[in-house]
């Protein structure tokens, strides 16, 4: 999932109840492993793109895309061949590379891959933190878990934001002293001590975090009051109602 | 009395009301060692007393338990930073033994020297906003407290900012305003005028003059703004602490610190190999935060530029005026919207700068990363095909020598000063033609960043030091560039 961080911006789906938006995500996610045409499957997907390159826009879209195509790349090439039957598609000699299966397959796990990022990224990218974890205390989860789930998502940025500043020095301290082209194997295993790294930020990044909520007063015993509400969002209803009605009509429009 | 919070001695009464705001009685500290070598202690038979509403500088050198000292007043050490304590503590009358943190809250607030590290929530009024829910203070009261701390600190247009996309001055200024929106009893900074620019040391050495609050200041190094700030100094020395007048305490410290030895920067002998020099014209760049709607785009216009073999200019501004962005386009690590570099007058892409120029950035540990310094010195090195093993392990000594480094030591495990050492002694091994330093001095002492920065420079590499300090950015040089409304200009 890549919820990089909020994007700010003024589109519609900004302006969409989150606990809705919630809802949403769970429909929506379950909806790509229903029985359905792998023609609405892209259709929907296709949907979802455009509408968050609406709400987000287009750079942070193909962000998005470009940060799970080796994922999609992986998944495309490698699973046609696992699946040996049916009817053949590519063949060496008498041996079957790839099947219609196969391809299929291949087709619909992508499908629901990129559905599902989209889905995930588009919550996170239109709803601030602490509207997330309202939302889920407004669904009876406690503030200890909400709170939980929240800083998970917190630190995704900032470990992604290390990761880059460490990639960046390391960029520094080599420029110039390797001339010739790496190939991908080198390229990973050169990955290793800036994910070393990354790790080790995260891991000291743990105590401190520990510590800064206890100084912050987590722990007492006073009832903890909310700054932010969910009071400004109208028509929640209508909103509710919207995210069960759209997942439903399209899976009655895409079901096989 | 020997005491430890898992320790099973009888509880003493609590509720002893003091006029002392906090009283440190004989306390020693330990830190745990991970290895075989036993750890020093690094506080010993300490005393402390600091009355209501007393102003106090607690200046120290660097690595000589100044911030191991306001975390465990803060209530957080050993609980997150194992090691051994004995003596008493109490903080306005609640011993510390016995106290939880965050029972410490309207008690004690302390604002560390990384504010990357205090950061608990994703923006910036909710960092602000968390404790006082922690308080179960009701909602009015709470955005109250919001709009005042904010508006203090000059920070209403970036409310909805994520704090990854703020920089180090704003993060600072982020955990100032949530001290002043919590207004604990005794304020604990470290190093909270680090990152700032002159207009928000101002503003808190002001804050700190007209606040009744009991204020501890701690600092490695004596600002011009602690001009008739405080009424008692304080000097940390080898894990104690001792009181005086203020020239007293001065004296120590400089004395402490080297600050008495000649600037090795005057008449300093360079070897130059080759004159080369780097410049750009009618340079622009954007930058744009993604998390909030209300700061504009921020415009950074630099007419003329350059740098040659051997200079030393500074580069100051005030707090996200484009100095960070400018030095990254200066290393190639962004391109300029418009406009391009040069190199002795050769038009220079992003990969040529990123071989000519480094980057010594803010924060050391980015840019270390294996388990011994002998192996941080030596990686970029082993990538060179133009070197023997015998080559580098004689190139490895030698910097190690220079820059005072044990090559058997672990890098996460040493102090700051020495971590910043290692940094430039990575770039110093990389004998780059040009160095940015990021804010160096931050947290080092003068004597330290001084000898840094001379033995970047002996080799001839042109330095742009990046600095709030201008104190020490004149011991540096007394020519350099200023950003100004979104313009780098000479000053």
């Amino acid at each position: 999932m890549t919820t990089n961080t909020f994007v700010a911006g003024d589109a519609f789906l900004y302006h969409f109840d989150p606990r809705a938006k919630l809802l949403s995500l769970v429909l929506f996610c379950s909806w790509f492993f229903l029985p359905i045409s792998l023609v609405g499957l892209y259709g929907v997907v296709f949907s979802i793109i455009l509408l968050g390159s609406f709400n987000t826009g287009v750079h942070h879209t193909w962000r998005t895309f470009r940060s799970i195509l080796p994922m999609l790349l992986f998944m495309v090439l490698f699973i046609p061949f696992n699946v040996r039957s049916g009817e053949s598609l590519v063949t060496f000699g008498t041996f079957t590379f790839i099947t219609r299966e196969g391809a299929l397959q291949a087709a619909r796990l992508g499908g629901r891959f990129i559905g599902i990022t989209y889905v995930c990224t588009l919550l996170f990218a239109t709803t601030p933190m602490t509207e997330v974890m309202l939302s889920l205390r407004w669904y009876r989860l406690p503030y200890k878990a909400s709170l939980v789930v929240t800083l998970a998502f917190t630190y995704i940025p900032f470990i992604a934001d290390s990761f880059s500043q460490i990639s960046e020095s390391h960029k520094l301290r080599e420029a110039g002293e390797e001339t010739q082209k790496k190939n991908i194997f080198k390229r990973l295993s050169e990955l290793l001590p800036t994910l070393t790294s990354a790790l080790v930020v995260a891991l000291r990044s743990i105590p401190n975090l520990a510590m800064s909520l206890e100084q912050r007063g987590f722990g007492r015993t006073e009832k903890r009051s909310m700054y932010h509400t969910l009071n400004a969002y109208t028509h929640p209803f209508t909103h509710f109602m919207l995210s069960i009605m759209i997942p439903v009509v399209l899976w009655v429009l895409c079901r096989t | 009395m020997e005491k430890s919070r898992s320790g099973s001695m009888n509880f003493p009464d609590v509720s002893v009301v003091s006029t002392d705001c906090l009283k440190v009685n004989d306390l020693s500290f330990t830190y745990r060692s991970w290895g075989a070598k036993k750890n020093e202690p690094i506080l010993s038979h300490l005393f402390c007393t600091l009355e209501e509403k007393s102003k106090t500088l607690l200046l120290a050198p660097f690595n000589t338990g100044k911030s191991t000292f306001a975390r465990i007043i803060s209530g957080v050490c050993p609980k997150y930073l194992p090691g051994s304590m004995e003596g008493d503590i109490q903080v306005c009358g609640k011993d510390l033994a016995y106290t939880e943190p965050w029972e410490l809250l309207l008690t004690c607030g302390y604002v560390s020297q990384n504010p990357q590290e205090q950061f608990v929530a994703t923006c910036v009024e909710d960092e602000v906003a968390f404790p006082l829910e922690s308080l179960g203070l009701p909602q009015k009261e709470i955005a109250h407290r919001v709009d005042e701390a904010l508006m203090q600190w000059g920070l209403e247009a970036l409310r909805t900012s994520s704090n990854q996309e703020l920089s180090g001055g704003e993060r600072k200024r982020v955990l100032l305003a949530v001290q002043q929106a919590i207004n604990p009893t005794l304020w604990v900074l470290d190093e909270s005028f680090d990152d700032l620019d002159i207009h928000w040391r101002s503003q808190l050495a002001d804050l700190i003059r007209k606040e009744d609050n009991t204020v501890l200041v701690l600092a490695s190094r004596y600002l011009t703004q602690f001009d008739d700030l405080f009424d008692r100094y304080a000097l940390l020395e080898e894990g104690r602490l001792h009181f005086g007048e203020k020239q007293e305490i001065l004296s120590s410290f400089s004395r402490l610190c080297d600050d008495d030895l000649p600037n090795p920067l005057i008449n300093q002998s360079i070897s130059l190999k080759k004159e080369h020099m780097l410049s750009c014209a009618s340079l622009t760049t954007e930058r744009s935060r993604v998390s909030t709607l209300e700061t504009n785009i921020f415009t950074l216009s630099v007419p003329s530029f350059s740098l040659k073999s051997g200079e030393l200019r500074t580069l100051v501004g005030p707090n996200g005026s484009g100095k960070s962005t400018f030095s990254r386009l200066l290393c190639g690590l962004d391109t300029p919207k418009s406009g391009v570099f040069s190199l002795d007058e050769r038009v220079v892409g992003t990969k040529e700068l990123n071989r000519n120029v480094g980057y010594l950035f803010q924060n050391p540990d980015l840019q270390i990363f294996l388990p011994t310094v002998r192996e941080e010195l030596s990686w970029s090195l082993k990538r060179r095909k133009d070197l023997k093993n015998a080559q580098i392990q004689e190139m490895v000594n030698s910097c190690a020598a220079l820059f005072s480094l044990d090559l058997d030591e672990t890098p996460t495990t040493m102090s700051y000063p020495q971590r910043k050492a290692l940094q430039a002694a990575v770039y110093y091994l990389l004998d780059r033609p040009f160095y940015i330093l990021d804010e160096l001095d931050n947290a080092l002492t003068y004597s330290t960043a001084l000898k840094i920065i001379a033995l970047l420079r002996r080799n001839g590499a042109g330095i742009l030091l990046i600095t709030h300090d201008r104190t020490f950015g004149s011991l540096v040089s007394d020519q350099g560039y200023a950003i100004t409304d979104g313009v780098l200009g000479g000053v």
